[in-house]
């Protein structure tokens, strides 16, 4: 051809910046993960209201797993800030260590929510509350080891190169999502943990 | 131009599409042929399309089980069906056309009609859509499991703890339509998803927010929706899954369990649902019933906003079906006032279609009857379904055939009828033949007076007193004739549903060709051939305005289509896409080809559902664990997806 037009303007081309069509898919998965779970508060809330013995049926539950769970999540989201920060300065090495972090973090969750699980005086069939704790707590499980999965895909593909200073789109979509799982905990924490002790039934 | 397919930025060219270039993009956009080509395509043309034949399938299939029925209760003491067949029939029939056509057909359309609509070549997640049709089969069949091998579910559609529930129901039909349903919601809200981020992301440059057709609008609202709908009705069933098989106490009363938490989910789900699968019918007769008045919709950003708002609304209003169930008066007090309060934007609707056939120049093509008819229909069912907010009426109505005649002339007038006026709408550009319009006149005819002789007459035996759900009914009661009535309407229906297949057949082997532009259209899917290349635009148009082929004779004051010269984007599937509210080009998405990862995850999903109705764990964990390398070959870095690994 022998006069080419452009555009005129630069684009970017492929899975660069924040600007992918994924970043909006996972956040209306995360809009609807998030109903699931407002569903699930939902439904504990409507039974407690309903309940006319005493909730939860043997006392407030154990904390002694909880609260090294909520501070190991905490901490796990830190990680990942810090990792998103580190590829947008082109820090691949630290970025990595960082979600080499979180997803330790992640792992330690899993293992401690077994530890509770193991310690509580009720079994799945015992009552609607006990079916409501190991269905949430079970849920919110089953996202954050999916959640560590991607966290440990996301350490595999920068080891091989494909995430650089300048396609880093894979991290903010995987932190996004571990931001959710994050905060979910938040609330399971207070709906679980905290109220009964403030409301004692 | 010293630019490679592997570089990051690129200033892209803009041209006019010459035989070369259209040449180049067909050998990159066209799927394998044969088998190979049918099981890996990703193009949303072929995925759309299959999404409304296999939807029509399950139509046809519901419509016979209502047959069944209807020859049933024709009658006093009919006996064709034993009651537990009978039960069987009307549950089936009601998840069948709730669930496995009423949305996927819109589905169907969107897919086909949005990339085109948008100006563009491809979904935002082109994988992500076969995904959504192969999960939406596979679960069609998994709910139909039970059907044909005597385990159909037989407890009505919307599946009431404590019937359901295993003391009362031990066999797996019940299981079947949990596990099933959930299934099923995955292919819904990831077809959701799909939606909504190409709605956001990937329209022709030039689309802003206020040129958006508005069929789009419709379809997105619905999807939005359905992202906060769905999750409700699929965790209702997870936890009746978990009730009757591992013996949790989420619906039993007697440890703690309530009944009506299940109808709580159900109904929070249950009432947005109708409003996903009439909305974007209700879009699809905004889109198109303008065209055959030779004007622009009335008031189009009224009808927008009142899309908007009876979704929102929608979502205040589940209680008003469990008025008959003792709740407190303050709360039905409140759900009885929104039921009356969305009224008002459904009405917003009605009278835009009214005033633009008024004040247009009507052309009586069958896509038209279907779209006006539907208006009637949609008046009626509005009605009975106003007068039902009213609580006290709503206790004498409740489970009588008043509602489901209300049900059906819902469901049929406002997602039946544009359905099939759609189809005569759209199916030129389909197929790029035209459909019969001699049969279609009778076609229309048929259904319209079918639906009428058909469902009227339940309004009435529904106020006799006639119950829902029943399998016969005595000589005596009055109901008799009505019903008769009703039986001979729903077979003119069929007979019109007949006429339709007969036509589509017809016009497949043997209808005129149709040209770009059938019907003198003002959207952009009319802009390219008919049937559109695998690549749909040789040049990715810029756009001007929300009727970008009526701007000379519109002589509107926005901008000016151009459609003869644009971005070119022939280095592999790629799309521009642009920012959400302006519609400006910002990024060159480079879009994954065919590929066999959507049918193999598809399967692997319906395996752990297998597994986990026989109660083969292995098999469950087993599907569950080969996911993980399932998905990391549909999500690997590739170079031609834009994942090019910088030296």
């Amino acid at each position: 051809m022998a006069e080419e037009r452009t555009l005129g303007r630069t684009l970017p081309v492929g899975k660069t910046g924040h600007r992918t069509p994924g970043f909006w898919g996972v956040l209306a998965l995360i809009a609807t993960e998030g109903a699931v779970f407002a569903y699930l508060f939902f439904s504990y809330f409507y039974l407690l209201s309903q309940s006319t013995t005493p909730w939860p049926p043997s006392g407030p539950p154990p904390m002694q797993y909880a609260i090294p769970t909520t501070i190991a999540l905490l901490v796990s989201a830190a990680a990942l800030w810090w990792a998103q920060r580190s590829i947008r300065l082109a820090r691949r090495g630290q970025m990595m260590l960082a979600l080499a972090i979180a997803a330790l973090l992640g792992i330690v969750y899993l293992i401690l929510q077994l530890l509770d699980w193991n310690a509580e005086p009720f079994l799945l069939q015992e009552g609607a509350y006990a079916s409501l704790f190991y269905t949430i707590t079970g849920f919110h499980l089953l996202h954050a080891a999916v959640g560590v999965l991607i966290l440990a895909t996301m350490i595999l593909w920068s080891g091989l190169g494909h995430i650089t200073g300048e396609r880093y789109i894979a991290i903010d979509v995987a932190a996004l999502y571990w931001y959710f799982v994050v905060v979910v905990w938040i609330a399971v924490f207070i709906t679980f943990y905290v109220l009964p002790w403030i409301t004692p039934a | 131009m010293a630019e490679t397919s592997s570089s990051t930025f690129r200033d892209p060219v803009v041209a006019e599409p010459t035989p070369e270039l259209l040449h180049k993009l067909e050998s990159m956009w066209s799927d394998a042929p044969g088998l190979i080509g049918w099981f890996s395509t990703v193009d949303h043309k072929r995925i759309g399309k299959r999404y409304l034949v296999t939807a029509f399938i399950f139509l046809l299939v519901g419509g016979l089980e209502a047959l069944a029925m209807r020859l049933q209760l024709a009658q006093p003491n009919g006996h064709i069906l034993g009651p537990k067949m009978y039960n069987e029939f009307f549950s089936m029939h009601g998840m069948t056309m709730i669930f496995l056509y009423a949305l996927p057909i819109l589905s169907g359309f969107s897919n086909f009609v949005w990339p085109l609509v948008l100006g563009t070549r491809d979904m935002a997640f082109p994988r992500l859509n076969m995904f959504t049709y192969w999960t939406f089969t596979l679960a069609g069949i998994f709910l139909y499991m039970g059907f044909w091998t005597g385990h159909g579910t037989d407890v009505g559609w919307f599946n009431y703890v404590p019937l359901s529930e295993h003391a009362y129901n031990p066999g797996w039909n019940i299981d079947i339509y949990a596990l099933g349903m959930i299934f099923l919601g995955i292919s819904t809200t990831a077809g959701a998803i799909n939606f909504i981020a190409t709605m956001f992301r990937t329209r022709a440059p030039g689309m802003s927010i206020s040129r958006l057709p508005i069929m789009i609008w419709g379809t997105l609202v619905a999807n939005i929706g359905i992202l906060f709908a769905v999750p409700a009705v699929s965790l209702d069933f997870l936890l009746l899954w978990f009730d009757r098989r591992f013996g949790t106490d989420f619906f039993n009363a007697a440890t703690g369990g309530r009944p009506l938490l299940w109808q709580h989910l159900f109904w929070i789900f249950g009432h947005p649902w109708v409003y996903a699968i009439v909305l974007p019918a209700m879009s699809i007769v905004s889109q198109a019933l303008p065209v055959y008045c030779r004007r622009p919709l009335v008031a189009n950003s009224a009808v927008i906003l009142a899309t908007i708002l009876t979704m929102v609304l929608g979502f205040g209003v589940w209680v008003h079906h469990m008025f008959a169930t003792g709740l407190p008066v303050i709360a039905m007090g409140f759900f009885s006032a929104a039921s009356f309060a969305i009224v008002i934007p459904s009405a917003v609707s009605v009278f835009a279609w009214v005033a633009t056939i008024w004040t247009g120049r009507p052309v009586f093509t069958t896509a038209f009857k279907f779209f006006a008819a539907e208006i009637v229909l949609f008046v009626i069912g509005g009605v009975s379904g106003f007068m039902t907010a009213a609580i006290p009426l709503d206790w004498q109505l409740t489970d009588t055939y008043f509602v489901v005649g209300h049900i059906h002339y819902v469901l049929i007038g406002i997602n039946v009828f544009p359905v099939i006026g759609g189809i005569y709408h759209w199916f030129p550009k389909m197929t790029g033949r035209l459909m019969s319009e001699k049969l279609g006149w009778w076609n229309f005819w048929l259904m319209f007076i079918g639906i009428n002789v058909g469902f009227f007459p339940m309004h009435i035996s529904g106020l006799l007193g006639m119950p829902r759900r029943i399998y016969t009914y005595p000589a005596g009661l009055g109901w008799g004739d009505l019903n008769l009535v009703t039986t001979i309407g729903a077979f003119i229906f069929a007979l019109g549903a007949l006429l339709f297949v007969v036509n589509v057949v017809r016009s497949l082997l043997a209808g005129r060709k149709a040209p770009a532009n059938p019907w003198d259209a003002d959207s952009l899917e009319w802009a390219t051939a008919s049937p559109p290349p695998s690549y749909n635009f040789g040049v990715i148009p810029s756009v001007g305005s929300i009727h970008p082929l009526w701007e000379e004779r519109l002589q509107s004051d926005d901008g000016r289509t151009i459609l003869h010269e644009g971005l070119v984007l022939d280095h592999h599937h790629e799309i521009p896409a642009t920012t959400p509210l302006d519609g400006e080009a910002d990024v060159i998405l480079k879009q994954p080809g065919s590929s066999f990862a959507p049918l193999v995850v598809a399967l692997l999903i319906a395996g752990i559902f297998v597994g986990l109705l026989l109660g083969m764990w292995w098999v469950a964990g087993g599907c569950a664990l080969a996911l993980i390398p399932g998905l990391l070959y549909w999500f690997w870095p590739s170079a031609e997806s834009g994942w090019a690994v910088e030296a």
